[in-house]
């Protein structure tokens, strides 16, 4: 997609009180003018002050909808809260790291994270993109509290290492973590795919119902909900065609679970 | 303050009014037949006027509704909206915080609700509860079908201590009347257990669901309550449990009304969920044809429906061991609270869909029995709130009853799944309610049967509790433009309470104070104190708190109404 | 110990007052008075005792204001509210923390304050059982009143939680002592097993102890489910306790007939934190299809679970409610204190009946010196040292009345017993009083601003 308008927002001052963008996403300010920005209050705590007290901004050429639009944040977005939340279209990349709930209920469009992200990146996603160059902090993919319907679509990649509970309740969607990944990775999963290349500490998939993990590093400790099926070579997974070969674990059986784990055979050999 | 609601086509159906153009006067809070000129005029010309509504039972106040709000608050951020005017934050879809309980019903044109299970030892965080709620005034019914203190009573056959104990316990709880939930049921829940059918006894105590009903009918009639026993049967939502309905209507037919102002002496509630046949879910139908045969043919029932309104929500009850089970079907997460001497409570959230089954069933149903019912003095409209869909839904339920149109479409469209025809006989059933019947099943009726004498009609002297609806019922064809009935009776012209316009096309303007209904029994000084002192060794025993500690103080109901009834002898 | 004569000389006894420590609420203590002073009291533990008894031991008696050179000087009601309500008003990110130790009365005024202003109300479950209720959002709750063990259980099991130290009477007068309806031997009834990594004091009067490793408990939890579902254990041990004693303990949760399980801080503040709870939660949920169990979390403030009930009955969400955009959001680890705190996010921070100078981690103590803090209690107490401005309150259930929950939700009034100092007021009328001067303030701002 040609991105035919572009808004760059420069950070110039970064505010201790984390300031709130879920107003400023392609969806609804595709047709805003630069005054349009500079008119702008932001949510920051239980006020609302200028975007201009903390951003320099420009604006670049026009789009009719918003897929239209490309939005650069420049700078450390660190205390920079919902980024991109409930976009449905246009790109987003943030030169920065981002800080809570960056990509939250996405429904489509793509997020590009140059640096780190903050804990509820990618929550409750249902399409679209989300990249993080660097780490995710906890709750990466996950549900909002108490519902047992999260991630139900999209697809989220992670460069670096994902913290605790990467995927709680995913219900759909894809989620990949390049680096290393914490305790408890698609807890009350249900649906959905998780890949996780580097070493995962402890105990993947607790209480899983269904879906399928795949780690291709070391797994520290696994749960006793997990019964091994055997070993299986270059296997089929939700359509992906993976080599190699892996240990197969069922599980998670405390709830009759038909959940897929599947682990590196060579870097998991004692578990055979 | 007076005021004149002018020409308005009003509804009135406890004076025989049924469309009539006429002027409604209140001044100072009450109803009047007559004001000086300098009343306000409110012109309501061609729109409807009726008594507020009245809703005789609904889950809105109490221990549960918190654990609910607390575990679930993916249901709260739902129904999240911004303060507004008058009005605080509300959250909540299907349990409402309780500011938003006030609002909504308010905006529907209700002014009094009941609260329809109260574990007493947990009743003074009923009343906090009601504080919070405004704009409606709230009626407590006390849950007493597997209180220890009964069950002993009811074994001994001791009725006199039943209504003693009953006349008593009113008092310290501030109640309104006597809540059966799953006789013996929620006792033998206590042991992870259930009972099954009217004659199946709990374990130690050995009484059945039908002793108990009928030992609390006896005793409800001898101290004279203005409301009925209000009974929640044995068997709720279990295929093939029509004939424990049928035979809990029929337990009492014996038992004489002492009452002048009710007709009823058994009101069963929810009878949605107690009209299934069948044996199992694969060939669960309707046995609504039953229930309603039952109801028609004997004056001494009453019933509200319970009615299915598809959409994702809360169920709760005091029907523990029915929770449980229910958590076992559908996975979703389960609540339990088990109350010390008294009941038990359980909760698991519930997706009704048009797509299943079982749901659509149980939609068709629900409308089934208001369309087999034929004195609507009998049935009352609700959804057992909020388990088988929140109260918000009674104005799209309303527009179901006044348009077959609307229904046969739902069906032909498989908005509704094929069992809602196939496996019940809604398909034949092209009854449709006219505003009149309307106004019985939302308000007058429901009054009538909780002995109201000061709502539920637009008498002198009754308080001006009154709706007025933005339609014009010599302008709409019902059956035609359901979503002009459910849009109109969603957002009351006004709502008055009191007297005080608190809403006002659809928004509320104006917030009071919720007052609490309970019933004094007057007469029975002697019996209460031999009770206590029967009572009192086992209650220091057995409970956990002390009995200076366990009563309501007054300071719980700083707006009380208290009814007061003379116990006969 | 020096053993003290019994108290004889009193005016009157004040009978059946509730405890204002743990989460207990016992409502059985007696207060016996003298000249308007508790000189003694009855049934009570050493904890509530103690709070009772030394009720005037580094009593807060008069408002203070933190000068410009660091101290704290004493100054009038009007001072000190009006220095508070002009430092509410003009807070971006005001947090109201605390609650749990005074009443839902105070609650209510604490709210409507909230709401005005856009503040976050949180209380000490952000701290404690919060994870408990995280892992109730996700799982589920199978609880009961305390009467229902008293009167059926006949096994108690202790997990993450020990409570000869932090709810001492709990097995006396609630759970394993007690002569219960269908358990007339009390104790001999009962079995009492504590799951604790530590043989801690609840450990040793325990039938059974099981000591799993720290931070096992959700692997420990997992591999018991997995054994009521009929699996054969893979590990011969597992967080470090034999596959042979989880097979036995299985085995007894299974056949006993009422199961109670209690837990705490040792489940939600180790590695798995809400997620230990969840499991056991689910665990508890699984032992439902073989026998009755029920569960219950060890609240440890006698309103601490009143806060989560109010702010839920009132707005919909059991603590870390933030009001900051008009309408209430739940979100942890984005709306609790502790966070708001480490990232100083927040710039005025009131603290009602709690001591977060004591409890908080390092961190968030640190951005507490740094803002303006206002303080409203009876006792002076670390968080003192970093209050701006010192609101001397009452002490409930002994000098004002209030409502408070138990840990199993019953409610309680707590009595009056005695008159406050005169130099005290009630946290009601502060909380109101505050409420009042904030209302002014935005009033007249609002119209300055037209």
């Amino acid at each position: 997609m040609l991105n035919l308008k572009t808004i760059t927002l420069t950070l110039k001052k970064k505010s201790q009180i984390a300031l709130e963008f879920d107003e400023l996403i392609p969806d609804n300010i595709y047709n805003w003018e630069k005054s349009d920005f500079e008119e702008y209050q932001v949510p920051v705590g239980n006020s609302r002050f200028p975007l201009t007290d903390y951003f320099d901004i420009d604006v670049d050429g026009t789009a009719e909808s918003p897929e239209e639009v490309k939005m650069i944040l420049d700078g450390d977005m660190g205390r920079v809260k919902y980024i991109g939340c409930k976009m449905g279209a246009g790109e987003i990349i943030v030169n920065g790291d981002a800080d809570l709930h960056c990509g939250a209920e996405m429904i489509g469009g793509k997020i590009t994270v140059n640096g780190d992200a903050e804990s509820y990146a990618g929550r409750e996603m249902k399409g679209g993109e989300l990249t993080i160059m660097g780490n995710t902090r906890e709750f990466c993919g996950c549900s909002y509290i108490g519902d047992w319907r999260g991630m139900s679509g999209g697809k989220i990649t992670i460069q670096g290492n994902a913290g605790k509970q990467l995927g709680e309740c995913l219900s759909g969607g894809e989620i990949y973590v390049k680096g290393d990944c914490d305790i408890l990775a698609g807890i009350h999963m249900t649906k959905g795919f998780i890949q996780i290349d580097g070493n995962v500490t402890r105990w993947p998939g607790g209480q899983m119902k269904n879906g399928n993990i795949l780690i291709n590093g070391r797994l520290g400790t696994l749960l006793e909900g997990f019964v091994q099926d055997g070993v299986v070579t270059d296997p089929d997974i939700d359509g992906k065609a993976f080599s190699g070969k892996y240990i197969k674990y069922t599980g998670d059986i405390a709830l009759n679970g038909k959940g897929g784990l599947y682990l590196n055979a060579e870097k998991n050999r004692d578990l055979l | 303050m007076e005021y004149i609601l002018k020409n308005g086509i009003v509804y009135d159906p406890a004076n025989n009014v049924a469309g009539e153009k006429k002027d409604v006067m209140f001044k100072d809070g009450k109803i009047v037949d007559n004001v000086s000129s300098d009343a306000k005029i409110l012109d309501v010309t061609d729109k409807i006027v009726m008594p507020a509504g009245v809703d005789p039972h609904a889950h809105v106040a109490g221990p549960k509704l918190v654990t609910g709000r607390i575990y679930r608050p993916e249901d709260s951020r739902k129904g999240v909206t911004a303060k507004k005017g008058v009005c605080r934050s509300e959250s909540g879809f299907s349990i409402p915080s309780c500011p938003a309980t006030g609002y909504r019903y308010s905006r529907m044109g209700y002014g009094t609700v009941t609260e329809a299970a109260v574990p007493p030892l947990e009743a003074k965080h009923t009343h906090e509860e009601i504080m919070a709620i405004p704009n409606v005034d709230v009626t407590p019914l006390p849950l007493f079908g597997n209180n220890w203190f009964v069950l002993q009573y009811v074994k001994e056959g001791q009725i006199e201590e039943i209504a003693a104990f009953i006349s008593s316990w009113l008092k310290i709880v501030k109640g309104y009347g006597i809540k059966i939930v799953n006789p013996c049921g929620s006792e033998a829940w206590g042991w992870g257990m259930n009972v099954h059918g009217i004659d199946d006894p709990a374990p130690y105590w050995d009484v059945t669901g039908r002793e108990m009903v009928r030992a609390l009918s006896q005793a409800n009639e001898m101290l004279g309550l203005p409301h009925s026993i209000h009974v929640h049967p044995n068997d709720l939502g279990h295929p093939g449990n029509f004939p424990t309905t049928v035979s809990t209507m029929d337990c009492v037919k014996d038992v004489e009304k002492n009452s002048s102002v009710r007709n009823q002496t058994i009101h069963i509630t929810h009878a949605q969920f107690h009209s299934y046949g069948g044996t199992s879910w694969r060939d669960a139908e309707s046995g609504a044809g039953e229930v309603a045969d039952y109801v028609n043919k004997n004056k001494h029932v009453t019933c509200d429906v319970g009615q299915v309104t598809l959409d994702e929500t809360t169920t709760m009850t005091a029907d523990a061991p029915m929770e449980y089970d229910l958590s076992r079907l559908n996975g979703l997460k389960w609540a339990n609270k088990d109350i010390e001497l008294e009941t038990a409570a359980g909760l698991v959230p519930f997706i009704y869909s048009g797509k299943a089954p079982v749901s659509s069933l149980q939609w068709a149903i629900g409308l089934e029995l208001f369309l087999k019912i034929e004195d609507p003095w009998q049935v009352c409209l609700t959804t057992d709130h909020p388990n088988a869909g929140p109260f918000i839904r009674y104005p799209r339920i309303i527009s179901w009853l006044m348009s077959n149109q609307r229904r046969q479409e739902m069906m032909d469209n498989r908005e509704v799944h094929p069992w809602s025809h196939k496996r019940t006989s809604l398909a034949t059933l092209d009854r449709e309610y006219d505003f009149n019947e309307i106004a019985i099943i939302t308000r007058a009726a429901a009054a009538k049967i909780y002995g109201y004498q000061d709502r539920g009609e637009l008498t002198p002297g009754y308080n001006a509790d009154i709706a007025v609806y933005d339609l014009n019922p010599n302008d709409i064809d019902p059956s035609k433009e359901p979503a002009a009935i459910e849009q109109a009776f969603g957002n009351a012209m006004y709502t008055i309470k009191d007297g005080q316009i608190l809403v006002k096309d659809g928004e509320v303007v104006q917030i009071k104070p919720s007052q609490t209904i309970w019933t004094n029994v007057q007469g029975y000084e002697e019996q209460e104190k031999m009770i206590m002192e029967k009572v009192m060794p086992t209650f220091n025993r057995y409970y956990t708190v002390k009995f200076e500690n366990y009563k309501v103080h007054d300071h719980y109901l700083p707006n009380p109404i208290e009814v007061k009834v003379q116990a006969s002898k | 110990m020096a053993y003290e004569e019994p108290v004889t000389d009193y005016d009157n006894i004040v009978e059946n007052c509730t405890c204002a420590f743990c989460g207990c609420n016992c409502d059985d203590l007696d207060y016996l008075i003298k000249d308007g002073h508790v000189v003694a009291v009855r049934h009570a533990c050493r904890l509530g005792a103690s709070k009772i008894m030394e009720d005037m031991d580094q009593r807060l008696m008069v408002p203070m204001i933190r000068g410009e050179d660091g101290e704290l000087a004493e100054t009038d009601w009007d001072t000190a509210l009006d220095k508070a309500a002009e430092l509410i008003a003009g807070a971006v990110r005001p947090i109201f923390y605390g609650w749990s130790e005074t009443s839902i009365e105070t609650m209510k005024h604490g709210i409507r304050l909230g709401e005005l202003v856009g503040a976050v109300l949180d209380n000490q479950a952000t701290i404690c059982h919060g994870p408990s209720l995280q892992a109730v959002q996700n799982v589920g709750y199978p609880v009961m009143t305390l009467g229902e063990v008293k009167n059926r259980a006949d096994m108690c099991v202790y997990t993450g939680s020990n409570p000869m130290n932090s709810h001492p009477r709990h097995l006396a007068r609630y759970s394993t002592f007690p002569r219960g309806w269908f358990r007339p031997r009390g104790r001999f009834d009962r079995t009492v097993v504590t799951m604790d990594p530590k043989f801690s004091d609840t450990a040793k009067m325990s039938d059974i102890w099981v000591g799993f490793e720290q931070n096992g408990d959700y692997g420990f939890y997992n591999a018991i489910r997995a054994v009521l579902k009929g699996k054969e254990l893979q590990h011969d041990y597992i967080s470090g306790i034999p596959k042979e004693d989880i097979y036995e303990l299985a085995e007894a949760m299974k056949n006993t007939q009422f199961g109670a399980l209690f837990f705490g801080l040792g489940l939600t503040h180790t590695l798995s934190k809400q997620r230990n709870i969840d499991i056991a939660i689910q665990m508890v949920q699984d032992l439902n299809k073989h026998t009755k169990w029920v569960l219950m979390p060890m609240r440890g403030h006698y309103n601490v679970n009143g806060f989560n009930i109010f702010m839920a009955y009132e707005m919909g969400f059991p603590y870390g409610v933030d009001f900051s955009r008009g309408y209430p959001r739940y979100m942890n680890g984005e709306t609790n204190t502790i966070d708001l705190l480490t990232r100083k996010e927040c710039d005025v921070f009131m603290v009602v009946a709690a001591d977060p100078g004591a409890h908080y981690p390092g961190g968030a103590v640190k951005h507490l010196a740094e803002i303006p803090v206002i303080q409203l209690d009876i006792h002076w107490g670390p968080s003192t040292e970093i209050a701006d401005v010192v609101l001397p309150g009452s002490f409930i259930g002994v000098e004002a009345g209030g409502t408070s929950y138990r840990m199993d939700g019953v409610p309680i009034y707590m009595k009056k017993a005695i008159d406050k100092p005169e130099t005290c007021r009630d946290d009601e009328w502060i909380v109101r009083e505050l409420l009042e001067r904030v209302e002014k303030i935005k009033a007249e701002q609002a119209i300055a601003s037209k």
